[in-house]
């Protein structure tokens, strides 16, 4: 007993220095590009590329990529986190609401944290959760029940539980939650509850609100007018997808969703700002700097939850800091990220709703083509041409990938009417023709000029998104239930893994003891893929 | 749901409680059918089709149900959710709730309407005219037709006569067929059982089973016309009523109802 008393003690003795600094500074995460063994935030930089320059797995032996190890969740719902890898250790979300931290070279659990949640929590499209952010020796996490909380990162222990907002009036997190500086930014789910949405800030000590900013404004703030009456109360304009970062500028630049009802706007006849819209603000005040709407008064719920792409690169011969959004509706967009000025967009998919878009990126509606009782068909349906899945940039080759639907629904205009925490939809959607389901596609594009360069056809249309690697290959999943490489300069197949579950998340890559690894959630699961032979 | 099909269905209501149990329930009304529809339509008609004919989430208007038939079962699936499932609850008053319950009963009341002829001797053209060759029924029969042994749960008897006059009006995919060469020229055909991006499993006409890589076929096409001729022709009036009446009577035996 003496003996281990003595060691206990000598071993409580290591100075405390190592233990007292912090793990994940902000320098880290504004670094994170340039630190490929660690996975640190969501789409893996600020700039929100989803790219890696790890490259020893690379396209002439990706092909001897095997399954390191699978970590299964006791979970029915779907698995849509991307894992954050720091120092060795993996955070990933258990949906709903649980966060985990794996031994990364083993897939072995340190911790568990388990949310307890109430009875009745009315999420529309399954009780998700996207992913857990990291900042300091903290793991933050949203919950369904929509909450914000702050767990020690060793432990899982709780060090802060702030309520966003109010569950039982459709609100809920399912976003994986961005740390900038000493903040945690925020979104919250609920477009087709009638939420009025918003962007909030915390401060990452003690989870204090630092501001919020309403995506759809007060009566007589900037934007107001494109609403009528009370519609603004329910307006919707959800922030569920994790927006990117300019650290240069200090903007925040985040995609935002849908007016509320989605399917019946005569409620809410204008513009309705600041749904469907990319909103950049400021950083530190949450003020609004700019905002560009992608669809005005949309019907269709094409929201515009897309990670932005930022990029510097040179416009028509200058220099020019550069958003690139393929967004839902199907037209594929590049803005100016210092103004939100629209610099160019071109449909990246089939769509019949619009002819165009005229000189301020606004489209040009083709008629007849709302909802109606029996039904408006168009391209693209219900679930858009792209969704939330995440697209990557590969700054080498210069490339934009992205994962693709290629299919019309059956809009349909419904009733609609508002009671707290029940759904405010105004219609029922058809996503799938039974005869004609569409098909997929992982696609790149030229982000210059949105011409096609290549297209990797899938039968079915894929829920997961994409990641570049320096070793030329991007990597996609499918609602098949592979994991795919693919030559990222001519989109040829060069391997592919079954993992018997569909995958709805976006694959990650990281070094393991210096060994590249792929991991991806497929199923309910998590699957970690190394190359089994020395290189 | 337009009004014009709404209106027949009220006029079937049955009285909530008085059939169904379920403690304290009260009558339903007219206007409890007509406030549930409503709000049917706005928030369960999503998953349950316009009609509860079911569509992500499961047939509501043929009365059977999976979690419970009684009143005060269905009162706390719709209020609290169903475990495990996408049902959510509803953020409604137990009167409200009740409304939807009404409206649900009303389609129940007519899908309850037994389909006219005999059961008997519907059971009886099932196996004379040969539909066992490629249907089943409690094990009995071919595997080249959908399994029928428990029909009367999944389909209207509206839609079990449509199917058997015209086949071609709505394809399970499952039953689908394909068919294509393999790389040494064998022809293959039968039933899609299941395909993806590179590969295909299909049960062949002869009952087998089989699964190719799609890079190594030819020819491949999948018809979206059915293999089983319409009876429109060569049954009666008479003789499909049974036919559909026999197949209505077809329901699981035990679980929870």
């Amino acid at each position: 007993m003496k003996t281990r008393l003595f060691a206990f003690v000598a071993f409580m003795a290591v100075p405390p220095q190592f233990a007292l600094q912090a793990q994940v500074s902000y320098e880290r995460l504004l670094n994170a590009a340039t630190d490929p063994g660690n996975w640190l935030m969501y789409s893996g930089s600020y700039s929100s590329w989803r790219y890696s320059t790890l490259d020893q797995v690379r396209r002439e032996n990706v092909n001897r990529l095997k399954v390191k190890w699978v970590y299964q969740m006791p979970t029915t719902n779907v698995v849509e986190t991307t894992p954050l890898v720091v120092d060795g250790v993996m955070y990933i979300t258990e949906p709903p609401s649980n966060v985990v931290a794996l031994d990364a070279v083993t897939g072995r659990a340190y911790w568990r944290y388990r949310r307890a949640l109430p009875d009745k929590i009315n999420v529309c499209c399954g009780q998700v959760n996207r992913g857990v952010a990291v900042a300091g020796d903290r793991v933050f996490l949203g919950t369904v029940d929509a909450h914000l909380l702050a767990l020690d990162a060793k432990t899982g222990a709780v060090l802060w539980d702030t309520e966003v907002a109010d569950y039982r009036t459709g609100h809920s997190v399912t976003v994986a939650p961005l740390p900038i500086k000493d903040m945690i930014i925020c979104g919250v789910s609920g477009g087709e509850y009638g939420i009025r949405g918003f962007l909030d800030a915390y401060d990452q000590k003690t989870g204090k609100r630092r501001w919020r900013f309403w995506t759809v404004p007060d009566p007589g703030q900037p934007g107001s007018g494109t609403w009528s009456g009370a519609a603004w109360k329910t307006g919707g304009g959800p922030t569920w997808v994790t927006g990117s970062y300019d650290p240069q500028l200090n903007l925040i630049i985040w995609g935002t969703g849908n007016p509320s009802p989605d399917w019946n706007g005569d409620s809410r006849p204008g513009d309705n700002l600041y749904t469907d819209s990319a909103i950049a603000l400021d950083a530190d005040t949450g003020q609004l700097k700019w905002h560009f709407q992608f669809i005005p008064h949309d019907v269709h719920d094409w929201d515009a939850v897309q990670v932005p792409v930022l990029v510097d690169d040179e416009w028509q011969g200058h220099p020019r800091k550069l958003v690139y959004w393929a967004h839902r509706g199907g037209f594929y967009y590049v803005l100016d990220r210092e103004t939100g000025k629209f610099l160019f967009g071109t449909p990246f998919a089939k769509q019949t709703w619009a002819k165009g878009l005229d000189p301020a990126g606004r489209p040009i509606r083709l008629p007849n083509i709302d909802p109606t009782p029996e039904g408006t068909m168009l391209w693209p349906g219900v679930q858009g041409a792209t969704n939330w899945y995440s697209p990557s940039y590969n700054p080498v080759d210069k490339l934009f990938y992205l994962t693709v639907w290629e299919n019309r629904g059956l809009f349909l205009k419904g009733e609609q009417e508002y009671s707290p925490g029940n759904r405010y939809i105004g219609s029922v959607p058809t996503i799938d023709l039974p005869n004609d389901p569409g098909h997929g596609a992982i696609r790149a594009l030229n982000p210059k000029n949105g011409e096609r360069v290549w297209d990797y056809p899938l039968l079915t249309k894929p829920t997961a998104g994409v990641l570049s690697t320096a070793g030329k290959l991007v990597f996609g999943g499918s609602d098949e239930d592979y994991l795919f490489a693919l030559d990222a300069q001519t989109g040829r197949e060069l391997w592919r893994q079954n993992t018997g579950g569909m995958i709805r998340a976006s694959p990650m890559t990281y070094l393991s003891r210096g060994r590249q690894v792929v991991a991806v959630a497929a199923g309910s699961a998590i699957f970690a893929f190394d190359l089994t032979e020395s290189q | 749901m337009t009004y014009a099909v709404l209106l027949p269905l009220m006029c079937l209501t049955v009285a909530a409680g008085q059939e169904h149990g379920g403690g304290t329930n009260r009558p339903a009304s007219r206007a409890d059918v007509e406030a549930g529809a409503k709000t049917f339509r706005s928030h369960c008609a999503v998953c349950h089709g316009p009609h509860g004919e079911g569509g992500r989430g499961p047939n509501l208007a043929n009365g059977q149900f999976y979690h419970g038939s009684s009143d005060a079962d269905l009162l706390e699936n719709i209020s609290k959710g169903i475990p495990s499932t996408e049902m959510p609850g509803l953020f409604y008053s137990a009167d409200r709730i009740r409304q939807i319950i009404a409206y649900i009963r009303s389609l129940n009341s007519a899908a309850g309407v037994k389909p006219g002829g005999q059961p008997s001797e519907g059971a009886a053209l099932v196996r004379s005219r040969g539909c066992l060759q490629c249907h089943r029924i409690s094990g009995e029969g071919g595997r080249l037709g959908p399994d029928l042994t428990s029909i009367g749960q999944m389909r209207s008897p509206e839609y079990l006569r449509q199917s058997i006059v015209d086949p071609d009006a709505d394809i399970n995919p499952r039953f689908k067929t394909v068919s294509f060469r393999d790389d040494s020229g064998t022809r293959y055909q039968g039933f899609l059982m299941n395909e993806d991006t590179y590969t295909v499993q299909l049960l062949d006409t002869h009952e087998q089973l089989h699964s190719f890589a799609k890079a190594e076929l030819s020819n491949y096409k999948i018809e979206d016309k059915s293999p089983m001729p319409s009876y429109k022709s060569t049954l009666s009036d008479a003789q499909l009523q049974d036919v559909v009446a026999y197949l209505s009577s077809l329901r699981p035996q035990g679980g929870r109802r």
